[in-house]
């Protein structure tokens, strides 16, 4: 076994004497293209609603409670799917976010949520990790869709005319400051600041 | 709105006019009435108008109206607060639409069944009535007389009618709307403990440690006992709270442990708690040999539909046997609820194995004190009666009853179900204090108080509510009375069997309403109703609290208090008219006397003279009889209970009191029933006793799981189940006609899941037919309101008088209580 | 002669309008009646569906409403699609509790919120005032079927008020 193994090893090691240079480097390419794109489009199937509710943990428990809510049914049918508010859109932040749902694969085979009992459990962790981050972002995802540019205030309740045209004007407050709770059902929300 | 400048300089220039004018201006802030003879409000106590809770409110009248209520600080019950009804009470006496006179449905100035309504006066009224009452009886005899009676009458008015159908009429086939709404727990008490209503009272919410709610949406029904029972959770974080429905609502929202059940599933949920507590050896031994022993009921009962019905056809037990148990002991008790496993319970009932486990282990620990509340989805059940026994049997096995915060705990709708419906006894086959009709024992007992000659009151259970609608449609119930309830809404299968019934050209129908309601709409006669505190009356709550009020405001003119209806009715029979010459010969000396005469006037009723009634209060009824009767009919149904556990308070009490919960036995209230040292009818020494048997023992019975009447097939492919909201009370003739009520919740929606939308091409606001095998009703699709529904099941409310769920709904009935199930039918939904 | 001929004719006359008016006030009044009967119906038969209505729409407008009395829980003037009040958390409290009303500029419930059962003031707003849509609705833009003729205490006391300074 292992002089199989030391064999194999050789052979990788050893400086190419039966390929070209050039068909190694071609074939190198392809395979590259073949691995990125390969990389690339699982991360695109990785990033539609479909694949995140395909875990039960997902579908019976944060997707079931959003169905009820204005970014799932409204009057023009612009719905927000999961990836629109939880998936970074530029390159960097998406992959780091990918590695941060590594978690939560891990917690999905290991039956960490599996019941709606153990997910409320978790629920205010979960939901401050998404509160940190959108407030670190000025709430980008938020942002991607309702731009601030573009809003008619005089179409807004007056409250909101009030509160958008003051505190999210000057930049005091972001989306997520004040907007929790609006597509899924709240954690305990003892503690948390302007509750 | 704030005064503004020019508003200012305004208001200086009038006091500069009145000043130069002589005229002198109030030196006291121009824009407030300040002065007390101005500002000042009658206030006074009353129950409230609507459910069971039983709340007191304050009622502030002014010139002759009430223009304020608020919840009665000093009340017990509510301490202060009212759900949004309750708050509105002022508002429900003065829809525009109150009638004011008599309405018979004529042609050219006579009767016809087919013409339409106008207004006749009241003597003119009574004419019609007491001929087509008296056709009835000499043509088919009492059984062709009835009346359908209410939860919302008032004591006098339930005892009045008791005593006018079944002693002056000698018919039995009187029966309250309360049996739509408690008639399960009725038998379920009756035949577990022998003695109607709860043991506890609501002290227990501030007492126990774990709230268990069998089909009940408090938060929405009994609003101010969930303050209570939030109250307890919110303040005390070891309390927990446990819900099961068959469909998530508002109650969930404090939920520790919410459960959906598949419908008619929590029979099994009860025997596999039981089967817990014995496999967990967590049973009270001491006190199950000392104060319960076992039976096994009868199975296989049937589901209380027409005879012919293929169900009926095939159930072997539906006949009289049904009710019957025999002894079994502790171990074959264990063998019988042995089957029912976790394993085999949570794949029936589709409620997750460690989410029973933790409800069994609230109910099995020693150390938690368990309140268990139900209201209709126990009630409403075709197996009702049996639900009842079931949640008893955890409660007995545990011993787990009858103290502070142990306490199985069945809820009422109606603010008087217990008073009148069930303490008074205004069900075909009852009598005051539990007595029943078919104890030749109790019905001597009646006619002694009454005064009245042996053999008076007939021996034979008269028609219940889905019978009276049954026979109506069939012709054999011809003289029908409705007083105080909507039953034309709130019935089951209106379409096939109350509709037709009202209107068989064989009857003459009667409905007594302050308002036009749909049930109004489908009588022959109208006749219009003082209400609430434009009358004198007493109410009796869940928690056996009896209250009284006086009379506040003065009716509508041409509006009678329902008391008054009965009472000047009875005028106009003779006894000739009524009895057989065999029974006037028991006791000559009624001969020539009327009705009113023999059963008011002359008997014990009419004892208390007008010196009683206090001057400087309204009471247009008694002044208009000449005794103070609601007095007199109070304290001769008083005589009933007192001495036989059911003791009341002399009347007057009542006026001064916040309510007290009988056995009132020296001027003492009673909390906890059964128990020593709570309960004065207990023996000394024995710790618990259920007097309600004879032996002083509660039953413990072994009962199984049986399927629903009705379950979804492949073209009736959903569950429907109807109910009541937090705005509406009931049918929703008087919420509906608050503004800010109606503005609250207008219509009536089917609550849907998403999915089930969805998968029908359907969408929230999307017009749909719900169809059932009995009819169809037209509503809009709701799929992310208050209730939320799981995939397979509907809900839909039925307060509203424009889309009438009973249209579709099924009559079948717990065969033991004659409860229909209100719960469960097969629907399909298709978009108009 | 002639003048109680007129008398007679005018008499007469008046004899036979009379019934006649009596019967078209009697007529009226039946109409009114029967019209009235099914209000909540729409005047609907029983055995005929009434067209549902479209589900009206939450009135969003943040304009408070009067009170009918004092004791009268106010209605609430906005949507509250969404608002959790679970034993989690209590949304409302997010802008109408005490330490929020300067940031939100919301109204801030009233003391009585702080009494418990015995009538003490807590420090909090009490467990049994948690459920706030208990007794604060929110009004559909929905036209009510039936007018209501409540009195509110305000225009009896005007009155009276305006009666007796016109005694004086």
């Amino acid at each position: 076994m292992k002089k199989i193994l030391m064999i194999g090893w050789k052979t990788l090691t050893k400086p190419s004497g039966y390929y070209s240079l050039g068909a190694l480097v071609i074939g190198g390419f392809v395979a590259g293209i073949i691995f990125w794109g390969g990389f690339n489009t699982a991360l695109e199937v990785t990033n539609t609603e479909a694949f995140c509710i395909s875990c039960h943990e997902m579908e019976n428990n944060v997707y079931e409670e959003m169905k009820t809510t204005i970014h799932f049914s409204n009057r023009s049918g612009v719905r927000a799917t999961c990836p629109d508010c939880h998936v970074p859109h530029n390159w960097t932040s998406k992959i780091a976010r990918k590695m941060q749902a590594s978690k939560e694969v891990w917690g999905m085979i290991f039956g960490t949520i599996n019941t709606r009992e153990k997910f409320l459990v978790h629920r205010k962790r979960l939901a401050q990790n998404e509160w940190d981050r959108l407030k670190a972002n000025d709430s980008l995802e938020c942002r991607n869709c309702h731009n601030f540019d573009y809003m008619d205030f005089t179409e807004q309740s007056d409250r909101a005319a009030y509160q958008h045209s003051t505190a999210l004007a000057s930049g005091e407050k972001t989306c997520i400051d004040c907007h929790k709770g609006i597509a899924h059902q709240l954690p305990d929300m003892k503690g948390v600041e302007g509750w | 709105m704030t005064i503004n400048r020019r508003g200012f300089i305004k208001a200086n220039a009038i006091a500069a006019a009145a000043a130069v004018a002589g005229v002198s201006v109030p030196a006291i802030a121009s824009n407030l009435i300040t002065s007390s003879d101005m500002t000042k409000l009658k206030w006074d106590k009353a129950p409230c108008r609507f459910c069971g809770t039983g709340c007191s409110v304050n009622v502030g009248v002014m010139d002759g109206k009430v223009v304020a209520t608020h919840g009665d600080i000093k009340s017990p019950v509510n301490k202060g607060l009212n759900c949004v009804k309750g708050y509105f009470l002022s508002k429900i006496m003065y829809g525009k639409d109150r009638l004011t006179t008599p309405l018979l449905r004529m042609t050219n100035g006579k009767y016809d069944k087919e013409g339409e309504f106008a207004p006749i006066s009241w003597d003119k009224a009574f004419d019609i009535m007491a001929e087509k009452a008296k056709d009835a009886l000499k043509k088919d005899g009492p059984k062709a007389v009835g009346m359908f009676g209410s939860g919302q009458w008032t004591v006098q008015e339930g005892y009045a009618a008791v005593k006018l159908m079944k002693a002056g009429f000698r018919s039995n086939n009187i029966d309250p709307n309360a049996r739509h709404c408690m008639a399960s727990a009725v038998g379920g008490f009756m035949r577990t403990f022998g003695i109607d209503e709860p043991m506890g009272c609501y002290d227990d919410l501030e007492a126990a440690d774990a709230f268990v709610l069998w089909g009940s949406n408090m938060a929405e029904m009994h609003p101010i006992l969930w303050t209570r029972l939030t109250d307890r959770r919110l303040s005390s974080p070891h309390v927990k709270v446990a819900v099961l429905s068959t469909f998530e609502h508002r109650s969930f929202d404090l939920a520790d442990n919410g459960m959906i059940f598949t419908p008619q599933t929590d029979l099994a949920i009860l025997n596999y708690i039981a089967n817990y507590i014995i496999k967990t050896d967590r049973v009270n031994k001491d006190f199950v040999s000392k104060h319960t022993n076992f039976r096994l009921g009868e199975t296989d009962i049937g589901y209380g539909l027409r005879p012919e019905h293929p169900l009926e056809q095939a159930a072997k037990n539906n006949g009289k046997t049904a009710g019957s148990s025999t002894p079994i002991d502790f171990d074959e008790y264990a063998k019988f609820v042995s089957t029912y496993t976790v394993e085999y319970v949570s794949k029936l009932s589709g409620v997750p194995e460690h989410k029973l486990e933790a409800l069994a282990e609230l109910y099995a620990d020693p150390k938690i004190k368990v309140t268990s509340f139900w209201t209709m989805g126990f009630n409403q059940h075709t197996r009702g009666v049996w639900a009842n026994n079931l949640v008893y049997n955890i409660h007995l096995l545990t011993g787990k009853i009858s103290t502070p915060g142990n306490s199985p705990f069945s809820l009422t709708g109606q603010p008087s179900a217990c008073g009148t419906a069930r303490e008074v006894g205004t069900f075909s086959h009852r009598l005051p204090a539990d007595m029943v009709v078919t104890n030749p024992k109790h019905r001597a007992t009646a006619e002694k108080t009454w005064d009245l000659p042996e053999g008076t009151i007939p021996p034979k259970p008269g028609y219940h509510a889905v019978l009276q609608t049954r026979m109506l449609k069939d012709g054999k119930l011809n003289f029908y009375w409705v007083q105080c309830n909507n039953n034309m809404q709130a019935g089951a299968n209106i379409n096939e069997e109350a509709y037709p019934g009202y209107r068989n050209p064989k009857n003459f129908i009667v409905v007594s309403d302050p308002y036009p309601t749909v049930t109004a709409q489908a009588a022959d006669l109208i006749l219009p109703t003082a209400m609430w505190v434009e009358k004198e009356g007493v109410y009796g709550n869940a928690e056996r609290r009896t209250q009284s009020w006086y009379q506040m405001v003065e009716a509508p003119t041409g509006a009678k208090s329902d008391l008054w209806q009965l009472v000047e009715f009875s005028k106009r029979f003779a006894i000739e008219d009524v009895w057989p010459e065999e029974l006037i010969a028991k006791k000559p000396e009624v001969r020539g006397k009327t009705l009113f005469d023999v059963l008011y006037k002359d008997s014990s009723v009419g004892k208390f003279s007008l010196d009683e009634v206090p001057e400087d209060r309204l009471n247009d009824d008694a002044r208009d009889f000449g005794f103070y009767i609601q007095k007199g009919l109070f304290e001769e149904y008083a005589t009933f209970g007192r001495g036989h556990a059911h003791d009341l308070a002399p009347y007057d009490t009542y006026h001064k009191e916040r309510g007290l919960r009988w056995p009132v036995v020296n001027g003492k209230e009673t909390k906890w029933r059964f128990k020593e040292g709570s309960d004065p009818y207990v023996k000394a020494g024995s710790g618990w006793d259920f007097y309600g048997h004879k032996d002083g023992r509660a039953r413990i019975f072994a009962l199984p799981y049986e399927p629903a009447a009705e379950s979804p097939d492949e073209e009736y492919d959903l569950w429907l189940s109807t109910g009541r909201v937090l705005e509406h009370w009931h049918s929703g003739s008087m919420t509906q006609r608050v503004p800010e009520l109606y503005k609250a919740m207008p219509d009536a929606l089917v609550y849907m899941h998403p999915d089930d939308a969805k998968k029908r091409g359907m969408r929230r606001g999307d017009l749909v037919k719900l169809i059932s095998r009995r009819g169809e009703v037209q509503t809009r699709v709701e799929t992310r309101g208050r209730n939320k529904p799981p995939i397979g099941l509907v809900f839909m409310p039925w307060f509203d008088a424009s889309r009438l769920v009973n249209k579709v709904t099924l009559d079948a009935t717990d065969p033991l209580s004659k409860q229909t199930d209100f719960k469960k039918c097969a629907i399909k939904i298709v978009k108009v | 002669m002639k003048k109680i001929n007129l008398a007679v004719i005018a008499s007469l006359l008046v004899l036979a309008v009379l019934p006649m008016m009596y019967s078209l006030n009697a007529n009226a009044a039946d109409k009114e009646t029967v019209n009235s009967l099914a209000t909540l119906r729409d005047h609907t038969p029983i055995d005929v569906q009434k067209e549902p209505n479209r589900i009206p729409k939450v009135i969003n407008k943040d304009i408070k409403q009067g009170r009918n009395y004092p004791m009268q829980p106010p209605v609430i003037p906005h949507t509250t699609r969404s608002y959790e009040v679970n034993k989690y958390n209590n949304k409302c409290m997010s802008c109408h509790s005490r330490h929020r009303t300067e940031k939100s500029q919301a109204p801030m419930v009233s003391v009585t919120h702080f009494m418990n059962r015995d009538g003490n003031f807590l420090a909090e707003i009490s467990p049994r005032r948690y459920f706030c849509n208990q007794c604060h609705v929110t009004q559909l833009d929905a036209e009510p079927l039936v007018e209501n003729t409540f009195t509110d205490m305000h225009s009896l006391m005007n009155e009276k008020s305006k009666a007796k300074s016109e005694e004086h």
